[in-house]
């Protein structure tokens, strides 16, 4: 099941393909997603969601509250487990029993909308930790690494500081510079800017364009409208559990074929 | 006998002999460094039965939940006393196939006893922290064992802080409880100078305040550590 969007985008990406396996011609969704079901209890929260995100692609994930996008988002890197049909991340089958779970998150950088930095170590500290226990880098290179997404983020005089010390939006870009230190192939956002003062919404936001012109592969939960217009390469609606429309920016905000699609964007536009 | 003369002898009671203390003077000092070293130790194993106890309670497996329910169920819900005497004079002789040293059977009861008190409090204090933290740990790679070991279980020691100085101060003063095996601390200091000199007054009120002095002195230290492990919280909240 490959919809049009995501076909476009294997051609697109046809000649970039830098698989280590090297027996792809062709370049293969780094996460596809297909007819997973997923129950709370007796309440299902996702009815059959087939997706595929493929290198150096930016997804946005829009719908109303309840909608199940953050369960969608977690099931990716197994912070939730699912019931029915497969996701295959980077090659590996998630459903596998023998499945690694460290390995598969370490390939995914998840940004939380409450930012979920480590209160009790500095920003630096934040940043190494994972890159030295996981990816057994030396502490050196590690802190080296850091101090470059600091950088990156703006935040370079700050690596001294605890948390509770920084505003919100800079937690947040700590949060997702201690998520590229882990050199993830695929960022992971669940509402990233939800839990901002509005001042501080851009300068998240400007740190996310930036990182999708550099070609990271995103999955973007958010409602920011204008956000997944102007960085989304492929916007997905869901609804109640399902995916209910999907297409470029320009289709889904410009000509919404579903009405649910039509009540929520007018709604939140 | 008149009223005068009644209350006269009421207060000749009061006529306190600090002699007495004197005399006996090597007895309370042993007893307090004995009283010392029992609650210190029974703690310090203490700390390590209740870290396993409350992380096993934590667990999903039932086989690992389970014990971990019993013991700290079964220490708990008993008195001190009684566990002291079961230990003391039943369950170790037969372990040991001898009679315990009155110290070695006290070091054991509190240790046991207070790892189930602090076992809840681990317990709490890993359940405290936001399970964001855990999820952000896990997401980043970090193995359950790492995520608790860098993460979360230096998040709960800050906040177990204030209540597993409680639990000391609780200790020190149960200790007490283990004149009733004759171990050499304070109460039992108090017990014997009692019975040679058949005055309970001055030996009572001398470890009475020597264990208000000995708490006072840890409630300090506790607070002050619990400042000095504050990290951050000045700026903003
Ligand atoms: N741990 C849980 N246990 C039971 N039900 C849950 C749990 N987490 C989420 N749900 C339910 O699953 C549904 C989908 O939740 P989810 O958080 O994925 O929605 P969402 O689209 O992210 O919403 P929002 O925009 O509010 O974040 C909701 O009905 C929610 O109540
Ligand atoms: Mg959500």
């Amino acid at each position: 099941m490959v919809d049009t969007a995501a076909v476009n985008r294997t051609d697109v990406y046809t000649d970039t393909s830098t698989s280590t396996s090297g027996k792809m011609a062709k370049t293969e969704p780094l996460i596809s997603v297909r007819s997973v079901h997923k129950f709370f209890g007796t309440h299902e929260v996702l009815k059959g969601i087939d997706l595929e995100v493929y290198p150096q692609e930016v997804l946005v994930i829009i719908g109303p509250s309840g909608s199940g996008k953050s369960t969608l988002l977690r099931c990716l890197n197994l912070l939730e487990t699912y019931q029915k049909g497969e996701i295959i991340v980077d090659g590996k089958r998630l459903s596998d029993p023998k499945i690694q779970e460290d390995e598969v998150r370490r390939e995914l950088g998840m940004v939380f909308q409450q930012f979920n930095l480590f209160p009790h170590m500095t920003v630096l500290e934040n940043l190494i930790l994972a890159p030295i226990k996981v990816r057994k880098k030396s502490r050196e290179e590690a802190i080296k690494d850091a101090r470059l997404l600091l950088q990156k983020v703006g935040l370079s005089d700050k690596e001294g500081a605890y948390p509770d010390a920084l505003s919100g939006g800079q937690q947040q870009r700590v949060a997702i510079a201690r998520a590229l230190a882990m050199r993830p192939k695929a960022m992971l956002f669940d509402e990233p800017t939800s839990a901002l003062d509005p001042e501080m919404v851009k300068e998240v936001l400007d740190v996310m364009k930036d990182l999708a012109r550099e070609g990271m592969t995103m999955v973007v939960v958010t409602h920011e409208m204008g956000f997944a217009r102007e960085v989304g390469d492929r916007v997905i609606f869901m609804d109640q559990g399902e995916i209910v429309e999907q297409g470029t920016p320009q289709d889904v905000f410009g000509q919404p074929k579903n009405e649910r699609t039509k009540a929520f964007l007018s709604k939140v536009l | 006998m008149s009223f005068v003369e009644q209350i006269n002898q009421g207060l000749s009671w009061l006529d306190l002999r600090v002699d007495i203390i004197w005399d006996y003077r090597d007895l309370f000092i042993r007893g307090i460094y004995y009283t010392i070293i029992l609650s210190m130790s029974g703690v310090g194993i203490g700390l390590v039965l209740g870290l396993f106890a409350g992380m096993a309670k934590l667990a999903r497996s039932l086989w690992i939940r389970w014990p971990a329910i019993a013991y700290i169920e079964f220490f708990r819900g008993t008195p001190l006393f009684v566990q002291i005497m079961l230990l003391h004079f039943a369950v170790l002789p037969t372990l040991l196939g001898r009679s315990p040293s009155p110290v070695i059977s006290g070091i054991i009861a509190l240790a046991l006893n207070s790892g189930a008190y602090i076992s809840e409090i681990f317990r709490a204090g890993i359940q405290s922290i936001a399970r964001g933290q855990m999820e952000a740990a896990r997401s980043l790679g970090l193995s359950h064992g790492m995520a608790m070991r860098y993460i979360i279980l230096p998040q709960a020691f800050r906040r177990m802080i204030p209540p597993l100085g409680n639990e000391l101060i609780v200790v020190l003063k149960d200790s007490s409880l283990l004149s009733a095996i004759a171990a050499p601390e304070l109460a039992n200091a108090a017990r014997i100078t009692m019975g040679a000199t058949s005055r309970p007054w001055e030996p009572y009120m001398t470890i009475a305040v020597i264990y208000l002095v000995i708490t006072l002195i840890l409630a300090s230290l506790v607070s002050r550590l619990e400042r000095k492990l504050d990290y951050g919280r000045h700026s903003r909240s």
